[in-house]
């Protein structure tokens, strides 16, 4: 039977992958940031997925403001890296787990969740960043992908209990699903971080801490969060970590942290790691 | 229905919400079309033409042309958006961020974001 081997969590700045193109990862600014990925990269070459099911929003690349889904599931047989304004980015395609995608699709309906369903679209730095820092720059990509799409940037966008749900969903469509394939699930954006109005450079490292604390032990603290509450306490963009949830969703109640990790500032952004296991299954902790 | 509207509850901090997304929806757009090559060189060409092509008012034309990034935000500009004009004309988004809070962009960096400079 399929299995769900982790949960990951990651930001998705993209200047993180302006800084890998332009080969600026040793230089001080970026150096502590990427270095604190080496443990999470370790644990993937370790644990061997074959998909990976990366949830994020799009910015106003692969959807306008003329249709806006609120939950989006490709199910493409390939995924291109979209022109965001500087031409697509010289990364592999990523490959798509096509008849997972669409027995998740299928069982969403089934429990009444009700997502755009995306044969052919391009991807922004959404997954692609996530990818690069868990999997680095391989000439192809070691595991296929299932991306889903939450609306995070026109109002109304989710509420943070809707994530939440939908990440139970997708585990009921994990362990339904007959293949042995193994899957991690990454919840992508934030941390905190604001890039509009005059309270731009908003910043709350104390806030962020707490969240990779609350990720792992209280996540129903998180998931009745209101979204005000979010934007108030992370930044307007920042409330994208509500992602998050719909990984956490995905897992037991009780999780191993196997690796964290936390920087100030990537770019504008508060920028953090997680690598969780499922309690009842989890691998010996490894050296953090 | 003068009530305040609900993105002003937490202050600077402009949601993307019905109002502003329909006022912004033609520098939206006209940014969004930067994400063709062709497009983005006829900006590099023309900026004024190709502004027109989208309707833009004057008020939103001037705030484009004059790179007044927190008044292109008031006008509903989104930064998602509207950050693609640096893509034909280069600045950095924390300049973009420091014009916003109408800071000088050695300040912003060390007082948003504890940046040592």
């Amino acid at each position: 039977m399929a299995k769900l081997i982790g949960g990951l969590g990651t930001s998705h700045v993209p200047s993180i992958g302006a800084a890998i193109d332009k080969g600026l990862r040793d230089t001080p600014d970026w150096k502590p940031f990427f270095d604190g990925y080496i443990p999470g990269q370790g644990w993937v070459k370790e644990h061997k997925p074959d998909v990976a099911i990366v949830i994020f929003n799009d910015h106003g690349n692969s959807f306008f403001l003329d249709k806006v889904p609120t939950f989006a599931v490709g199910c493409a047989e390939e995924y291109r890296p979209v022109d965001e304004g500087w031409g697509p980015r010289a990364i592999p395609p990523f490959r798509g787990a096509v008849d997972f995608s669409w027995h998740f699709i299928d069982t969403l309906i089934e429990n009444r969740f009700d997502p755009m369903i995306c044969q052919e679209i391009e991807v922004d730095h959404g997954i692609q960043v996530p990818m690069e820092l868990f999997w680095g720059r391989p000439v192809e990509w070691p595991v296929r992908v299932v991306p889903i799409f939450v609306n995070v940037i026109q109002y109304p966008i989710p509420l943070p209990s809707r994530c939440y749900e939908m990440g139970r969903v997708l585990r009921q469509a994990i362990e339904s699903y007959p293949g042995d394939e193994r899957f991690v699930v990454l919840g992508t954006g934030g941390l905190s971080h604001q890039l509009q109005g005059a309270r731009a450079g908003f910043v709350n490292p104390e806030a962020d801490r707490a969240f990779l604390n609350d990720i792992a032990t209280d996540p129903d603290k998180l998931a009745n969060m209101s979204r005000e509450q979010y934007v108030e306490m992370f930044g307007s963009e920042g409330a994208e970590l509500m992602m998050w949830l719909v990984m956490r969703g995905a897992m037991d109640r009780d999780v191993v942290v196997q690796h964290k990790h936390y920087f100030v500032p990537a770019s504008m952004t508060g920028a953090g790691m997680i690598v969780m296991e499922n309690a009842a299954t989890a691998s010996p902790a490894v050296a953090a | 229905m003068e009530e305040k509207p609900e993105q002003d509850r937490i202050p600077d901090t402009p949601l993307f919400d019905r109002k502003r997304s329909l006022g912004g929806y033609r520098i939206n757009k006209m940014a969004m079309g930067l994400s063709r090559p062709e497009n983005r060189e006829a900006f590099k060409q023309d900026e004024g033409a190709y502004l027109d092509r989208f309707g833009l008012t004057p008020e939103e034309k001037e705030a484009v042309m004059t790179r007044n990034w927190r008044e292109m935000v008031r006008l509903g500009g989104n930064l998602f958006f509207i950050l693609k004009i640096s893509a034909v004309d280069p600045v950095r988004i924390t300049e973009i961020g420091a014009h916003q809070a109408g800071m000088e962009h050695d300040d912003f960096l060390r007082n948003r974001l504890g940046k040592k400079v």
